[in-house]
């Protein structure tokens, strides 16, 4: 009976009690404001791209893009996105080790100061230097200070993502190293082979950007994509061949002859070439050509001569020098530098945040050669294969804690300053290791202003050094080149055998960081697959071999074998099988660790991207793959309409309700979405996730359907071919007027309010999931388990509560922005202004296909939208009113 | 089986439980709305002996010295090691008090103060909003500069909230300081019921 009075009163008390009483209310350290925003950058693949880390009490809790700068435009891609949970990460390396073993800071001190003697000694012949490929400025100069100092060294780059048959192709046309920008907002005609401008990359987020603005402004490019794995590039373009491997170059070849490229050493004919040389003259010189990742040089060299020859540079082409400090072919350098420590001619080796054990080809058997080095030390973010593979493993800074540079895609130069409190005590960056084998240790910053100091020169110094750090860049991008086609630029590669052939490409979701929670839960946009990969295959060459999807298959190239997935994709070239890197890790921690299949298995040694001659057995087992929804089909209810030039959709109807309308007076929010613009990156989930504290639920619990994301990528196939064109559609909750949900709870724990928004009291919630059941947008997420502890860390974001176990959440239109606008207004005695909240997704979009504000407001950016002739609502004849609605796929005239 | 008196015993054993259970519900009414479950009147365990009673009453500081943004911001900021020892290095330099606030001045990390009036997590509270338009920091606060140990004043439940979000909506609407001249903030009535636009859930709830 007292128990029962106690629990009583406690639960009487629970709901507001103070709880909090006497927590601490930290005072903010000297200096740093309670929330600000700075600028700095994050690379990837080597190149960065603008960001503003946004800070509450001196933690990183939000990315968000650099509006000012080049690479971002203020977007945000995935990975951008998803830095702020890897810096936060609890597994991330926190202790230098020696053998493995934990070392006070001071050992591995001793050990450094005492290695520029010893390596002086024969002038540091046995030293060799790993690194990512390298694009910063200031790690080049002291990378080649060491190389300077110690003649006999060497610097070896390597990742398992890059381009070296790029490389190569660019060398074959002019005889150099460049880079191509497209600019898609002026291109007319676009020939994508295997190229995926749309797709994750360090120039994403603006060619997605510079393309989205073209079909805005009603003149979008016409996009041919002839690639082998569907890619988001293939999803949208006007025209898609599923192309074999062996086909490229030959594909390549009959467009350029059709072209009339001169210089061409051997024709070809495709049956889709005519027709796209013809679109492509039509629009030249806004026409041009992408090589994409995995092509053959000689595809890559095809290219270019084909963009020479439509003029397309100077008009939607800019051709610049590699941004990087020493193109080179990656793979080739691997080779020499396992060879050279297998020789035992390595005696020193150091390795600066790659992970070659993990994703060098296993061919290469790095990790033997490695062990014979006696003096191995690994710098990283994680005690993952290559740490546990070193005699000596070092955490690294974030690049959120560490002061640096980079450069973007197109040069544009940007200084990398520390965000955030450091989370690990002992780590070090790989600037300071340099300057201590250098003996001349100096802080990671003076280090940079060094480099810059040297370029701008000591006058006005400080204060161009503080506006790059404001503003977020540090001068312009690297000026055009215009480097002359070489006469001999077509070296004919050999055509593959038309045998079963593997095609190695990055994983959609994922880099190198498999240990970060919100990229392997995140579905990828065109496999649905979450928590792991699988070998891709065409649905016809799966059928031939018998397999249903989620089988277990045998794969096996060159004597080494591995199981993996079998999951067909619709749009896969027939003939290859698509073999996704960065999964299968197996020191990637609880997150990471065997999720998927390891592809680098059969990689071969020399880092080549296609390898015919792949055997696929099917093992009769079945493959624990956690699959999301399947694509909806054009017939579906809800399918995303599609307007052709001047057609006009019906206007949003009202309908008819039981219940009477809310009177709203004030503001009215509401969202837009572009599915025209959508290209399906999925930057706008994981921005929710990392905006509204959205728990990882893992594999198993995703598997059964309790995933939490607020706001999902749905995916429309328009076309069951061989080549399906798609449309994405980012479904978050709809603030419907007439809100099914509201009427059923049995507690009123959803209810209405005045500006429109459908509002969720947590506390109030008893769990019986019948809004959920009655929501017909299924956007309503259940908290099965108290996933509070996890998330209740730095990197949360303070002004969104966490949800404990059984209460319903979704989507709230970013309602804690929205308050605090409404708060900046009235600190400032004025209106709200149009475009003054944004909600988390609508920051995120690449191409801006989010829109929000007051429906009410005259002018308002969101009421255009809303009246706008492609407008529709999802499932609109079920009367629900919802505030979000989408603006339908725009499509060509018939006939064009 | 059952003796004579079993009846009039399963009634008594009937009549004690119900009032038991009923003891224990007026226990808890009266306890959950007691200033004791609402930690009102109690301090908490800080840093330093601070006294509002000797700064704000005594030295008569303006509230502002110490929390700094309390106007432009939703924290009120609580003062750095800074604030302090740039007085006390010179005044009342008592080393041995001040010990937590060196500390943290070399060390280069905030001063854990420890918070009275917290509200729960699903709350947000913007104290510039509320001084922009009138609400005094002794409304919520309660007369801290008599406080020698600080405490808290009011239980700051959400009952205590509303009454001053539905009053200051109903009665003072449009010509009102307290509220900003916005139609955003008018009443509206639905199905016959007014509903001041303060007291709808996300203007506080988030």
């Amino acid at each position: 009976m007292l128990l029962m009075g106690a629990s009583v009163a406690l639960a009487a008390a629970g709901c507001d009690g103070p709880d909090e009483h006497g927590h601490p209310l930290h005072a903010r350290p000297r200096g740093a404001d309670e929330a600000a925003s700075y600028a700095t950058v994050l690379d990837l693949e080597g190149l960065g791209r603008g960001v503003l880390a946004r800070t509450r009490a001196g933690h990183a809790v939000k990315i968000e893009g650099n509006p000012q700068h080049p690479a971002s435009l203020g977007a945000t891609d995935i990975f951008a996105e998803a830095a702020v949970l890897s810096l936060h990460d609890p597994h991330r390396s926190h202790r230098i080790r020696h053998n493995g073993r934990p070392q006070a800071p001071a050992g591995l001190d001793a050990v450094l100061a005492a290695l520029p003697a010893t390596l002086r000694v024969n002038g540091g012949a046995g030293l060799r230097l790993l690194t990512g490929p390298v694009a910063s400025p200031t790690l080049a100069r002291l990378i080649g200070d060491v190389l300077a100092a110690f003649p006999g060294a060497q610097w070896h780059q390597h990742d398992p993502l890059a381009d070296d048959d790029a490389l190569a192709g660019a060398v074959a046309a002019f005889g150099q190293p460049v880079a191509v920008l497209p600019d898609l907002a002026r291109a007319q005609a676009v020939l994508c082979l295997g190229a995926d401008p749309l797709g994750p990359g360090p120039a994403q987020l603006r060619q997605a950007r510079d393309w989205s603005t073209a079909r805005r402004a009603g003149s979008p490019p016409r996009l041919f994509v002839a690639e082998a794995t569907p890619s988001l590039t293939g999803a949208r373009a006007d025209r898609r061949i599923a192309l074999h491997p062996a086909e490229a170059e030959g594909f390549a070849r009959a467009v350029a002859a059709t072209l009339g490229v001169s210089g061409l050493a051997k024709g070809a004919a495709h049956a889709a070439a005519p027709d796209i040389a013809a679109a492509l003259l039509a629009a030249a010189p806004a026409a041009i050509v992408l090589a994409g990742r995995g092509q053959p040089p000689a595809v890559h060299a095809l290219a270019h001569a084909m963009n020479q020859a439509l003029g397309a540079r100077g008009v939607a082409l800019r051709l610049i020098a590699s941004p990087f400090a020493r193109p080179e072919p990656m793979a080739a350098s691997l080779v020499a530098l396992t060879t050279a420590m297998r020789s035992g001619e390595v005696t020193h080796l150091l390795v600066l945040g790659a992970n070659p054990v993990q994703d060098a080809p296993a061919f290469l058997a790095f990790e033997q050669a490695m062990r014979r080095v006696p003096f191995t030390l690994h710098a990283g973010l994680w005690e993952d294969e290559t740490a546990r593979a070193s005699r000596w493993h070092v955490p690294l800074l974030h690049p959120l804690e560490a002061w640096g540079d980079s450069l973007a895609f197109d040069g544009t130069p940007a200084i990398r300053q520390p965000a955030t409190r450091p989370v690990v005590d002992d780590a070090r960056d790989a600037l300071g290791l340099l300057g201590k084998i250098l003996a001349a240790p100096l802080p990671a910053r003076e280090a940079v202003i060094a480099t810059w100091m040297d370029r701008w020169g000591g006058i006005g110094f400080d204060d161009r050094w503080t506006e790059a750090l404001e503003v977020g860049t540090a001068g312009p991008p690297s000026p055009t080149i215009s480097p002359a086609l070489r006469p001999d630029w077509d070296r004919p590669g050999e055509a593959p055998p038309a045998t079963l052939t593997a095609i190695f490409a990055p994983d959609a979701g994922l880099r190198d960081e498999a240990q970060n929670a919100w990229l392997q839960e995140l579905p990828r946009a065109l496999t649905g697959l979450a928590w792991g990969n699988a070998a891709l295959f065409d649905p016809q060459t799966a059928a031939t071999l018998g397999l249903a999807p989620g089988d277990e298959v045998e794969l096996t190239l060159d004597g080494r074998s591995v199981l993996a997935a079998c999951w067909p994709v619709a749009g896969h070239a027939p003939g290859c099988v698509t073999l996704p890197l960065g999964g299968g890790r197996k020191a990637a921690g609880a997150v990471g660790t065997g999720r998927g299949f390891d592809a680098t298995m059969l990689r071969p040694a020399d880092g080549a991207w296609t390898a015919p001659g792949l055997v696929v057995r099917r093992t009769g087992a079945r493959a624990s793959l956690v699959a999301t929804a399947a694509p909806y089909r054009a017939d579906d209810a809800g399918a995303v309409p599609r307007v052709q030039p001047g057609e006009a959709l019906a206007p949003i109807a009202r309908g008819t309700s039981l219940h009477p309308d809310w009177p709203y007076e004030g503001r009215a929010w509401g969202m837009a979405i572009d599915v025209d613009a959508c290209i399906g990156c999925n930057a706008c989930a994981i921005a929710c996730q990392a905006e509204n504290n959205v728990p990882v639920v893992g594999p198993q619990e995703l598997a059964r359907g309790r995933g939490m994301h607020w706001l999902r990528v749905d995916r429309y196939d328009f076309d069951a071919s061989e080549a399906p064109a798609a449309s994405f559609q980012p479904v978050p909750c709809m603030q419907c007027e007439k809100a099914p949900c509201e009427p059923v709870c049995p507690v009123n724990a959803t209810v209405h309010d005045n500006e429109g928004l459908n509002v969720m009291v947590h506390a109030r919630c008893v769990g019986t999931r019948t809004c959920s059941n009655n929501c017909p947008y299924k956007v309503r997420r259940f908290n099965w388990d108290d996933h509070r502890p996890a998330m209740d860390t730095p990197r949360r974001n303070p002004d969104v509560s966490l949800r404990p176990r059984g209460v319903m959440e979704k989507c709230t239109y970013c309602t804690h922005r929205i308050s605090a606008a409404r708060s900046a207004a009235t600190l400032e005695g004025r209106e709200l202004r149009d475009g003054e909240v944004e909600t988390a997704c609508q920051r995120a979009c690449p191409t801006q296909a989010i829109t929000f504000g007051d429906l009410n407001a005259p002018g308002s950016a969101v009421a255009a939208q809303r009246h706008d002739a492609r407008s529709y609502a999802l499932l609109g004849d079920l009367g629900t009113r919802p505030r979000t609605t989408y603006l339908a796929q725009r499509v060509p005239r018939d006939g064009t | 089986m059952f003796g004579r008196g079993a009846d009039s015993r399963f009634k008594w054993v009937l009549w004690l439980s119900a009032t038991a259970a009923l003891l224990c519900l007026v226990v808890a009414f009266v306890h959950v709305r007691s200033d004791a479950a609402w930690s009102v009147g109690q301090p908490a365990r800080q840093p330093i002996p601070f006294s509002h009673a000797v700064h704000a009453g005594g030295l008569e500081l303006d509230c502002r010295f110490c929390h700094a943004s309390v106007e432009r911001s939703a924290a009120a900021g609580m003062p750095t090691a800074e604030t302090c020892l740039g007085c006390h290095a010179r005044v009342w330099a008592v080393k041995s008090q001040f010990a937590p606030l060196t500390t943290a001045l070399a060390l280069n990390t905030p001063v854990p103060w420890a918070s009275v009036s917290r509200l729960p997590d699903h709350v947000r509270f913007h104290h510039g909003a509320h001084l922009r338009v009138g609400v005094g920091c002794q409304t919520c606060h309660g007369a801290v500069e008599e406080m020698p140990r600080t405490v808290k004043a009011e239980t700051l439940s959400m009952g205590w909230c509303v009454a001053c979000h539905t009053q200051a909506a109903t009665e003072r609407a449009g010509e009102s300081p307290l509220l900003p001249a916005s139609s955003a903030w008018r009443t509206i009535t639905h199905q016959g019921i007014e509903i001041p636009a303060l007291t709808r859930c996300s203007t506080c709830h988030r």
